[in-house]
């Protein structure tokens, strides 16, 4: 019983208190892990606290932020707080959905290539960079397009598959340089005489070594995802769901042009939320290197 | 005299490189190379850079595959190719035939500790039960080294350790599954010469409690004689053995012409003894590339007694007074 | 060097770099795949999609079913008749003569509209991009010499939030506050409609006046990403023996930071400027919408809401075959800069 609370005493101490002590240096990491715990913490939340009413109310449209509505209100008068609060959840799940496929979609071929050599690593190779090639954006846009008609339902996973598609090229050549280089390190030879299995190497060996760059890769292929998720509802090429920030901004620029100085709010939250949100990421993610990297710690 | 525990029969190889411009090229690192090393015996193996000593150590260990020639390992009373043992068999070869490399920060992997490193060979082979016991062979293993307390360096990365600390950790590293055979691949060079005989005499101490045979790779020949003064040594030039045979009959009396250059090129402190030796007379101070070796006897380039027969033919290894000489030159008159 | 010698070096290069013909294979392989991909996308849609257009065409010109089937297999270059890989073949060579298909709610041919286009986004985004390049690797070289200071770190906190920010949302805000609410800028078109397009003064500042705000668009969430790259590339490349050496003979700072620091720290961000590429492409569909800019981006948007397939189809394929050909010319460019490819050395590609 003892033994079992030492060591999840020094789980949490290795994984959780150290990697904080390390970011903690690191003021706009730490800035970005609070807004991201921050917008987790308000998706999920959030909604129980703040009830979404999507009824239309045309005598209250585009009021300016008041106590009632914080945020003003719609088009169609619905408070605009309660829709920001609502679209976090999915906005958030997309980017996390979608950033955990690349990253798994990128490793896995990665490593592949890198450690089986000859021609399936050419083939690989060949793949990767021709979908590095091709504009991510037109082709989510073309399967997008594609998808609608063919009436497979949209819903949070095939979205995070078909974002992954654009961004797991990346990853891919990335991990495979790595994988590479280190194959032929010595400890892989004293390994190998050592009679440690090849598993073992691409486990204990070659993916401590990934881990910033997929920590890194995941943090940006969310990012990513969260640009094209947001990018394509602003653009109405995927079916907009209720008080998701980027159906938000697609209705706010519907409106442009009818908008007086208080509908302001209806474009400026969800930009700002998105932004926030960005940067947050960004940050964590320059930060996160020295986690992972003992070579870059000072102590 | 024990038996030879592994023996390399007319061990060729060849790499193949991808230039960007133009055709394939072919660079033979090792060329028809025979050679044995008997149990508990010492081979000190010493060439300049580039000669094909660290290709001929990864082919005895069987990390690279040589494009021709055998690998013989003694197991069950015969003698047999390593690349073709049985998966039994291959494991018990596997297990007794180890690697110190050369750069000692890259022996363990950098991303983890000393602990991590270290204990999965005791599970991997089941000398340990389970991970507290292993941990206690690792401790024990450490204070063998030279590293106490053990305990300090568990957690440690290669980061925060010294060159001296880390090729200790490789030491014990290769000898925790209790091999019969070492490679140690230029293992002091990449030290503080300070460091180096430490490090060379718990080797040697560590042969004499385990009984290993020990390749010993190095391109010093001041530190090959001292590792091997009461074995066996090895001259090796562009992919060729030249001489070979106890290690204190050929420093003090070396026949061919490339093993008294060398032992002229080791720096002496006093300087009138230096001016009395001289320099070595080579007919040229650059070495040959292998991509286009020179033909027949690959010294002949800068040999002082080359002749017409040295640019043609390639010597074979001769017996003389004892030792194995390739050289056209030398016949069985002592020449200084 | 005069001309001739160039061209000569050029096709020196070309014949005898592996990789170079390696990048070619991959770049027409690249465009065969997408071309593939849009075929088959088309092929592989439930039969209603090309009744919907079917019943689309009877109802919209009055046209009997097999009128009507017959047009919109023209479209598409389909003929279910005729098996698949017969049609493929045909799709392929009208590719190639120039028969993209034609855009069922303008009935015009494809590539017209898009060639029409072109010019424009091709403006805008080069445009951007060299500016944004620009400043981004003398901001990256700037934050490197000055590492660790306050002004490293504020420049650094600007540039990921440039980095960060999603460029559709800033064109977004821009065309809002500047065009709409205060109208500094026009809302609208590439250039005022009123004015004759031509050399003349007016028509050149008319369209610069009209592609500002979205170049600032562009520029604004791109420098960052450069800025930041630079910087640490100029920073591994201070940390180098040579540039201490320069510094040791006694070279002038402004003339190490141009020639010996500025060069090489340069040249790895080549890679990244053909994804840049890409990634403005994309954008351009969003910035161009918002700000009703006609160029490629714009019309694929259109297409993209009217579900205008062919027309979809084509603009993917220009821009893909945009990009390839740009990442080819940096890529060209790239081993004409480094005088390790030139000279065949080592590089470890």
């Amino acid at each position: 019983m003892v033994g079992r609370l030492r060591t999840l005493e020094k789980i949490l101490f290795e994984h959780i208190y150290i990697p904080l002590k390390i970011l903690a240096k690191d003021k706009r990491a730490l800035f970005g892990l609070f807004m991201l715990i921050a917008y987790i913490l308000i998706s999920l939340i959030g909604p129980m606290i703040i009830p979404l009413d999507l009824t239309p109310n045309l005598e209250e449209r585009y009021l300016p932020p008041s106590w009632k509505h914080p945020l003003g209100t719609d088009f169609a008068g619905r408070d605009i707080l309660a829709q920001l609060v609502h679209g976090g959840r999915d906005v958030l799940t997309a980017a996390f959905a979608a950033g955990i496929v690349t990253v798994g979609i990128g490793t896995v071929i990665g490593i592949i290539a890198g450690y089986m050599g000859g021609k399936i690593d050419t083939v690989i190779t060949a793949l990767i960079d021709i979908f590095l090639t091709i504009p991510g954006f037109p082709l989510l846009m073309v399967i997008a397009a594609w998808l609608l008609q063919s009436g497979i339902p949209i819903n949070i996973l095939t979205i995070a598959f078909v974002l992954s598609i654009t961004s797991w090229a990346g990853l891919a050549r990335a991990v495979r340089a790595q994988t590479l280089s280190i194959k032929n390190e010595e400890f892989i030879e004293v390994d190998k005489c050592l009679g440690l299995s090849k598993l073992y190497i691409i486990f204990y060996e070659i993916l401590p070594n990934l881990m910033p760059y997929i920590a890194m890769n995941f943090m940006l292929s969310s990012v990513s995802a969260i640009y094209s998720y947001t990018g394509l509802m602003a653009l109405g090429l995927i079916p907009l769901t209720p008080g998701n920030w980027g159906a938000m901004i697609n209705m706010a620029q519907a409106y442009v042009g009818t908008i007086t100085g208080a509908g302001a709010t209806y474009i400026l939250a969800p930009s700002f939320a998105i932004i926030l949100l960005q940067i947050s990421l960004v940050f964590l993610a320059n930060g996160i290197d020295k986690i992972f990297n003992p070579r870059l710690r000072e102590w | 005299m024990s038996k030879p525990l592994i023996k390399l029969e007319n061990v060729s190889m060849v790499f193949e490189i991808h230039p960007m411009f133009g055709e394939k090229k072919k660079i033979k690192a090792v060329e028809n190379v025979s050679l044995e090393i008997k149990e508990n015996d010492i081979l000190a193996l010493v060439g300049e850079s580039g000669c094909g000593k660290s290709t001929l150590g990864r082919i005895m260990l069987g990390l690279l595959k040589p494009t021709s020639g055998k690998v013989l390992y003694y197991i069950n009373g015969k003698y047999k190719d390593i690349w073709s043992l049985s998966k039994k068999e291959y494991k018990v070869f596997r297990r007794n035939a180890q690697l110190i490399p050369q750069n000692p920060y890259t022996t363990i992997n950098p991303m983890r500790n000393v602990i991590s490193a270290l204990i999965p060979p005791f599970l991997h082979y089941k000398i340990a039960r389970n991970k507290e016991e292993a941990k206690k062979m690792v401790a024990e293993h450490l204070k063998m080294v030279g590293l106490a307390p053990p305990e300090d360096f568990f957690n440690r990365y290669s980061c925060r350790l010294s060159g001296g600390q880390l090729q200790r950790i490789a030491i014990a590293r290769a000898i925790s599954v209790k091999p019969k055979f070492i490679v140690a691949d230029e293992a002091v060079s990449m030290l503080d010469a300070s460091l180096r005989i430490e490090i060379l005499d718990l080797l040697l101490r560590i042969r004499e409690e385990y009984g290993l045979a020990v390749l010993f790779i190095t391109h010093d020949l001041a530190i090959a004689r001292y590792f091997a003064r009461k074995n066996k040594i090895a001259i090796m030039y562009l992919g060729n053995i030249v001489e070979m045979g106890n290690t204190e009959d050929i420093i003090k009396n070396p026949l061919h012409p490339y093993t008294k250059a060398l032992i002229m090129s080791v720096p002496i402190p006093d300087p009138d003894i230096a001016r009395k030796r001289g320099l070595p007379k080579l007919r040229s101070l650059e070495v040959p590339s292998l991509v286009n070796p020179p033909s027949g006897c690959k010294f002949h380039t800068r040999c002082p007694l080359a002749t017409e027969i040295c640019q043609k033919q390639a010597p074979a290894l001769r017996n003389i007074n004892g030792r194995l000489v390739a050289c056209h030159k030398i016949g069985d008159i002592d020449s200084k | 060097m005069p001309k001739w010698e160039n061209l000569l070096f050029v096709s020196y290069i070309l014949c005898s770099m592996r990789w170079i013909i390696r990048r070619l294979i991959i770049a027409i392989f690249t465009i065969y795949i997408v071309i593939t991909i849009t075929f088959f996308l088309i092929r592989l849609m439930p039969g209603n999609f090309i009744d919907m257009m079917v019943y689309y065409y009877m109802t919209t010109y009055g046209m009997s079913e097999i009128e009507a089937r017959n047009t919109v297999y023209a479209l598409y270059n389909v003929a279910p008749d005729e098996p698949i890989f017969l049609q493929y073949i045909k799709y392929l060579f009208g590719l190639i003569n120039g028969n993209w298909g034609k855009s069922y709610i303008s009935n015009k041919s494809v590539l017209e509209i898009l060639l029409y286009g072109l010019p424009w986004t091709a403006f805008l985004l080069s445009v951007s991009l060299t500016i944004s390049f620009v400043i981004g690797i003398l901001l990256g070289i700037f934050m490197a010499y000055r590492r660790g200071t306050f002004l490293d770190s504020l420049l650094s906190t600007l540039s990921s939030i440039s980095r960060a920010t999603p460029n559709f949302i800033l064109g977004l805000l821009l065309l809002y506050f500047l065009a709409i609410y205060y109208p500094i800028f026009p809302a609208r078109d590439s250039y005022d409609i009123t004015i004759e397009p031509g050399l003349s003064i007016q028509f050149i500042s008319s369209v610069l006046y009209h592609s500002f705000l979205p170049m600032l668009a562009y520029i604004l969430t791109s420098f960052g990403g450069w800025a930041l790259a630079m910087r640490s590339s100029a920073i591994r490349v201070l940390g180098e023996d040579y540039v201490i050496a320069a510094e040791a003979r006694g070279l002038k700072p402004g003339r190490i930071a141009r020639t010996y620091v500025g060069r090489n720290a340069v040249l790895p961000l080549f890679t990244s400027f053909a994804i840049s590429l890409g990634y403005m492409f994309g954008g351009s569909v969003f910035i161009e919408t918002y700000f009703a800019y006609q160029g490629v981006g714009q019309i694929i948007g259109l297409a993209m809401s009217w579900r205008d397939y062919p027309l979809i189809q084509g603009g993917f394929l220009l821009i893909t075959i945009t990009v390839v050909l740009s990442n080819l010319l940096a890529d060209m460019l790239y081993g004409l800069l480094d005088p390790r490819i030139k000279r065949g050395g080592t590089h470890g590609r």
